[in-house]
């Protein structure tokens, strides 16, 4: 067998499996708001406790968050959401497993970049592109931006009579700031 | 052999690319702080059926409530629409705090006015501390401003007023089944009979079972150990169907229990649970719920 093969092999293998340290980062205290505007009703919620991993060799990143951390305006949306629509006793987390287009260095400064992944919400995956604002500051990086998710992609049902107090359409915004990953 | 090895590699580093990603995921799962999931909505409302539940109003939400029961007189020749005969209890119900709420109601058919304080002991949780029960104490003060039937006349104030103490003990076992258990103790300062009993206890059970994510199946059974003497009264027992829409909740059920207020309806129900009349009563509950303090995001 080729020596100098399996030698490039075990190195491309400890690259892919062991991401070098210091290149990753984490958000602990990650915003994701959501807003649904009807002419019946505004609903907006906001959780202050989103994880995220930012792999900066990868271009890669993660977020994961508690349903049942939003907050909302009205109690009562808050039980509603989770006990009827969410459905958190079963489906407790959303997530986010994508990649940054076209990103080739971390440049000091800000850029804008498409994320691309795989947003996961009431137990149901489905792709998403995401125009992300991307800034770096010496040490820390910030991601922000918004996008559109449709309630019924996520087998979130609106019974009839409630239809006109829920948007189809939930705008959803986020805002990460990342500090380096220390495992 | 060398074109084996690198497609095993090629195999191999794809895999590993499109796991990463995955692999930042799981990553993160261990970075979650430990916190604590109280279940929501043990009973969606403040009532199962006809008795209290253990749920109570947040700080600053205000309900109000118009509860009725609608039923038959025996042998009655009116050709009146729905029913012959309906009462009515109009309540208010606010949240003090989170966990402590005050409700006051009257109710048009037996003159009953009611007080209340519902306090939140024990809440159900998960995670970091794990309580597998919710548990809320419940205090009534009700006065009886009309004379009941052809009983004797009361004397003074005092004898007209009944006192409820109840432990709400209840479990919401999955997303969709709770039960609850609700140790009563009612004392009437005089009954109007001698031979009754002026302190009485009761045992209620009550469930719902979710039938759809806005509708619920509830029923509901009080026990009680040391009935009046003076008149047959029976056990109160309701089954019926709770239908959630936004901020209104709306509840449907068939009872033989008559009275609203605890003391009464627990403790002197005069009517078995049957389909004949006037034993055959249909409630129907209408609760909207009022935030008057809403939570900064």
């Amino acid at each position: 067998m080729n020596k100098p093969l399996l030698f490039l092999i075990a190195i491309l293998l400890s690259f892919s499996f062991i991401p070098p340290k210091k290149s990753q980062f984490i958000a602990r205290q990650g915003q994701v708001t959501f807003f649904s505007y009807t002419s019946v009703e505004n609903i907006e919620a906001k959780n202050n406790q989103v994880l995220s991993l930012f792999d900066t060799n990868k271009n890669e990143l993660a977020v994961s968050m508690l349903m049942n951390a939003f907050i909302f305006k009205k109690e009562l949306m808050y039980e509603h959401f989770n006990d009827s629509y969410i459905e958190s006793d079963i489906y407790p987390k959303a997530t986010f497993i994508g990649k940054v287009e076209d990103f080739d260095t971390l440049e000091e400064g800000e850029q804008t970049k498409i994320i691309k992944g795989t947003l996961t919400i009431h137990g149901i995956s489905k792709e998403v592109s995401i125009k992300t604002k991307i800034t770096k500051q010496n040490n820390t990086i910030n991601l922000t931006g918004d996008f559109i998710v449709t309630v019924k992609d996520f087998n979130i049902k609106i019974p009839p009579v409630l239809a006109s107090n829920i948007a189809k359409n939930i705008s959803i915004k986020f805002n990460f700031n990342y500090l380096p990953y220390e495992e | 052999m060398k074109n084996n090895i690198f497609y095993t590699f090629v195999i191999l580093a794809l895999v590993s690319s499109s796991l990463s990603a995955q692999n930042l995921l799981d990553k993160l799962e261990k970075e979650f702080p430990e916190n604590t999931n109280y279940a929501i909505g043990t009973f969606k409302t403040t009532r199962i059926a006809i008795g209290q539940s253990i749920e109570t109003r947040r700080k600053g939400q205000l309900e109000i409530s118009v509860f009725s029961r609608f039923w038959d007189s025996p042998n009655s020749n009116k050709e009146s629409f729905l029913a012959d005969k309906s009462t009515h209890r109009f309540a208010l119900e606010y949240g003090l705090t989170d966990r402590l709420t005050l409700g006051a109601g009257y109710t048009s058919f037996d003159g009953i006015y009611d007080s209340f304080l519902k306090y939140q002991l024990v809440k159900q949780q998960s995670g970091k501390t794990n309580i597998p029960i919710s548990i809320t104490l419940f205090q009534s003060y009700a006065y009886r401003s009309m004379q009941l039937g052809n009983v004797t006349p009361f004397v003074s104030g005092s004898d007209k007023s009944a006192y409820t103490t109840q432990v709400l003990i209840a479990k919401k076992f999955n997303s969709k089944f709770s039960a609850q258990i609700t140790p009563t103790f009612v004392h009437r300062a005089k009954s109007i009979l001698s031979e009754d009993p002026n302190s009485q206890f009761a045992i209620g059970f009550g469930a719902r079972h979710k039938i759809s994510k806005h509708a619920s199946i509830v029923s509901e059974y009080y026990y009680v150990t040391n009935p009046l003497e003076s008149v047959k009264t029976y056990d109160a027992f309701a089954v019926g169907i709770n239908w959630e829409l936004s901020h209104l909740m709306l509840q449907f059920h068939i009872t033989n229990a008559r009275n609203f207020a605890e003391d009464t309806f627990i403790m002197q129900t005069k009517n078995n649970f049957n389909f004949h009349d006037p034993n055959f009563h249909f409630g129907f509950n209408a609760t909207f719920v009022l935030h008057t303090k809403k939570k900064k995001l």
